[in-house]
């Protein structure tokens, strides 16, 4: 039997098969609500950071204005004088957005374990309060958001496994399979060739959905490869169901046994491993309370502010060495308000101190978690597409190490015109946002 | 050191894991850990352990909740899918029902055979759980767990006494396998996700910049404890200045400065209880419509019981933040009271309180939700899954009338 008659036949068998057609109607259905949900989390995100944008220009004109003005800052707040490095900067407004990417729609991964903006001060850390992720239902975090790669990784085996389960099974049972093996002369050659329709059906749908996706955030506008990375992950992952469930139909005697196994794999993959996986890894590595942060934040800061003049220039020198030979260096009259100013770049060092041991340590449970892929097939996959859509750890990390740079860059500006004794007009407040921003990726 | 210097300096609350989270985990891996506890502000709770790794499972860990909500009852229907209709295929059936027996007997005893595998399965959870908890047991993680064992029982008899009826209804165990099988997926994979996402979406919740930003209008409507020159603070001393009948701050045999921080307070406290408690209300809402959701799905009720007897759910959570909101309004009254009344006077911000007044300062005590206080929020999910039972009862009864015995 030629495989295009295997596939006509097959053809029929579905249609024919309204518990088949269910299934497949409501894994498009699924798709499709999951599609939206990935969408309506862009949407959202891209407005709020549309939002905040507007709001950052509008502070920058109300700063802007107190210099038109010759006003020092708002009327409420007479401490405060834009034209100092200081308090101008302070006014800069800077906020770090972690953009969604198009690419959400199919799925959403880590995103809402995360804040996606964040406003920067010379007093910001990445692990600020006000990085917490967005206001949501723990509840509906915690049982997942039925977003596309949920329907992916979980329900299109389950579709398969709908489609595939009587695959030799029905002819065994009502007894003409050695007929059929018989007319296709090879028995294999023919479960294959019916669980390679199943597939094409599938993966048709798939890509049908996929492409439907596309449109909801215009993938294709902004980043072509991940669509196909996503399309080549999905299809390797429908593979390998395919081969598990071609390899039990082969060895299975009757639809029930194999309907057992099928489900029973499932199982397997889908909940135990990687739940077995995460109990372990929390065992291996207990969840980080951030004390050593919090010492940082806390002793750290105070015995900083309790230094001796000597050693806090000696650490300020040591970590900025250009200050050295600045103006105010040289000026006893003036050294004590700046030298009061720059402690917190002394801060922001030993923060960063302790954050480094904390992504270590967050890095030493990432490469756990790697080292399980190979048995844990889902971990793989589903990280696998966190990264195609931007929404893996790494990728926070990213823009936890991005807020901290801006951090940094902010920091040292003001410290050095602070030193320089930089009397801040219109002008260098431009240069302020410009600088400042420059380095907002 | 000052005493509002120590209020902005604060302190930190970590959330406590108790003996139940060991049964259902709940919502504890995704809320984070650690709370802030200072002056001004209402922090959020930070640090969950979903933020600290990469993805892994998204159903949790291997918590004994997972397998007594999704593989148990596979288990069960593994069991019980060809129960009858095995009987039927070898002629038992037939046998029985000519020696006697009536088909509902043999349909309810079969169900009550497969349920009771189920209720054995859950025992030895239980007692395992108990042997290694046994120091710690107290009446009051008892009776959560009866309460939790009575829902794992009434949803194992519904799954149970479906997969026995569709047994005995149809003439083949595969019809009667697939068809459980997707009323499984349909109840605990499908449903409860897109329920929940949906309630969402009916109660839709402000984002975060919109939360604060609302919270921060409101706060600039009231008094600003750091500024002695605002309008609402020059108010409060003419107040003040007029009840202890004189003319001049310094004057006062008070500090002023802490009286103004209080005021600042009890107007953020006002402010935090409406948009928080606005919050709390929506989440309340959304708790409420997948609740609803048990009416077509008992394992939405089961999940609802497990982790609300469980102390893991959100209402639970909600009542922690609660616990630490108003410790941290008694410590930071605490510290303005100290500021106000003990001993220094308006301006003198280099005043210091010795180490005696912070130790005496209480620490933060939580005290675990009793379950008879926050009983009534289980009630619906607790009757739901009763008239499930009972509906899937009478399904049995009137549905056997008619069975076919061959």
């Amino acid at each position: 039997m030629r495989i295009l008659s295997i596939f006509l036949y097959e053809w029929k068998h579905f249609i024919r098969s309204p518990f088949k057609i269910v299934a497949l109607l409501l894994f498009v259905v699924a798709s499709i609500y999951g599609l939206y949900n990935g969408a309506d989390l862009y949407k959202q995100q891209s407005a709020e950071i549309e939002r905040l944008n507007q709001k950052a220009k509008e502070d920058k004109e109300t700063t802007l204005s107190y210099f038109d003005n010759n006003e020092k800052g708002p009327e409420d707040r007479p401490w405060v004088d834009v034209t100092t490095p200081f308090w101008s900067i302070w006014y800069t407004p800077t906020y770090h957005f972690k953009a969604p990417s198009p690419t959400i729609v199919y799925n959403i991964g880590q995103t809402e374990q995360y804040g996606f903006y964040k406003e920067i001060n010379i007093y910001s850390s990445p692990y600020d309060a006000d990085m917490a992720k967005e206001i949501a239902n723990p509840e509906r975090i915690q049982s997942g958001t039925l977003d596309f790669s949920f329907v992916v990784l979980f329900l299109m085996p389950l579709l398969l496994l709908v489609l595939l389960y009587n695959i030799k099974g029905l002819e065994a049972e009502q007894g003409f399979l050695p007929l059929v093996f018989v007319q296709t002369g090879s028995k294999n050659w023919w479960i294959l060739s019916r669980a390679v329709f199943y597939t094409l059906l599938v993966l048709f749908v798939l890509f049908g959905v996929i492409l439907y996706g596309a449109t909801l955030t215009k993938v294709f506008e902004a980043n072509n490869t991940a669509f196909w990375a996503i399309l080549k992950d999905i299809t390797i992952y429908l593979l390998f169901w395919v081969v598990i469930y071609f390899l039990i139909l082969k060895y299975g005697k009757n639809i029930i046994s194999n309907t057992l196994q099928m489900i029973g794999i499932w199982l397997l993959i889908t909940f135990i491993i990687p739940a077995a996986i995460h109990q372990w890894v929390s065992i291996e590595k207990p969840t980080n309370l951030m004390t050593d942060l919090i010492d940082a934040k806390r002793d750290k800061t105070d015995e900083i502010y309790e230094m001796s003049d000597e050693e806090t220039d000696k650490q300020l020198f040591e970590l900025y060495p250009g200050l050295k030979k600045t103006e105010i260096a040289l000026d006893p009259l003036y050294i004590e308000e700046a030298r009061s100013d720059s402690r917190v770049a002394l801060v922001n060092r030993a923060m960063k101190t302790t954050i480094s041991k904390i992504e270590e340590e967050n890095r030493t449970k990432n490469e756990l978690i790697s080292s399980t892929y190979w048995f844990s097939p889902l971990t793989y996959f589903q990280n696998k597409l966190n990264h195609s859509s931007k929404t893996h750890y790494d990728d926070y990390q990213a823009y936890r190490n991005n807020i901290q740079n801006l951090v940094d860059k902010r920091t040292k500006i003001m410290i050095f015109d602070i030193w320089n004794n930089v009397k801040v007009n219109k002008r260098k407040y431009l240069e302020y946002n410009k600088r400042i921003r420059l380095s907002h990726k | 050191m000052n005493s509002h210097g120590a209020a902005h300096f604060g302190t930190y609350v970590f959330k406590p894991v108790n003996l139940l989270n060991s049964l259902d985990e709940g919502v504890t891996s995704v809320t984070g850990n650690v709370l802030r506890v200072e002056g001004h502000v209402q922090n959020e709770i930070m640090h969950s352990e979903a933020s600290q790794m990469q993805a892994i499972s998204r159903f949790g860990k291997l918590k004994p909740s997972l397998l007594l909500q999704y593989i148990i009852p596979l288990v069960l229907i593994f069991l019980a899918f060809n129960s009858v209709s095995n009987e039927k295929q070898t002629g038992r059936l037939k046998l029985l029902v000519l020696q006697g027996a009536k088909p509902l007997q043999i349909v309810l005893s079969k169900t009550v055979s497969v349920w009771l595998y189920g209720i054995l399965l859950l025992t030895f959870v239980l007692a395992v759980y108990s042997i290694l908890m046994f120091q710690s047991l107290t009446l009051e993680i008892l009776l959560r767990t009866g309460l939790f064992f009575l829902s794992y029982t009434l949803y194992y008899f519904i799954i149970s006494a479906i997969t026995v009826y569709f047994s005995a209804r149809w003439q083949n165990a595969t019809l009667a396998l697939t068809s459980m099988l997707g009323i499984w997926i349909i109840w605990t994979i499908f449903l409860p996700n897109i329920l929940m996402s949906s309630a969402e979406k009916w109660h839709p919740l402000p984002s975060r910049n919109q939360f604060q930003s609302a919270m921060k209008e409101d706060r600039a409507k009231g008094l600003d404890g750091h500024n002695p020159a605002d309008e609402r603070s020059l108010a409060l001393e003419e107040m003040v200045l007029k009840e202890y009948g004189v003319d001049d701050l310094s004057e006062l045999p008070i500090n002023f400065d802490g009286m103004r921080m209080q005021a600042d307070e009890e107007y953020g406290n006002s402010v935090w209880d409406k948009h928080f408690g606005n919050n709390r209300k929506i989440l309340a809402k959304q708790k409420q419509s997948f609740q609803l959701g048990g009416i077509v799905n008992p394992f939405i009720s089961l999940k609802n019981s497990s982790m609300g007897y469980m102390a893991s759910d959100n209402f639970h959570h909600q009542e922690f933040l609660l616990q630490v909101e108003n410790y941290r309004r008694v410590f930071i009254k605490m510290l303005n009271d100290k500021q106000t009344f003990g001993g220094s006077k308006t301006g003198n911000w280099g005043w210091t309180e010795d180490n005696s007044f912070f130790r005496s300062v209480p620490d933060f005590d939580y005290k675990p939700t009793q379950i008879s206080s926050v009983f009534s929020n289980y009630l619906f999910d607790l009757g739901a899954l009763m008239l499930w039972s009972i509906a899937v009862f009478f399904l049995i009864l009137f549905g056997t009338r008619k069975l076919q015995i061959v």
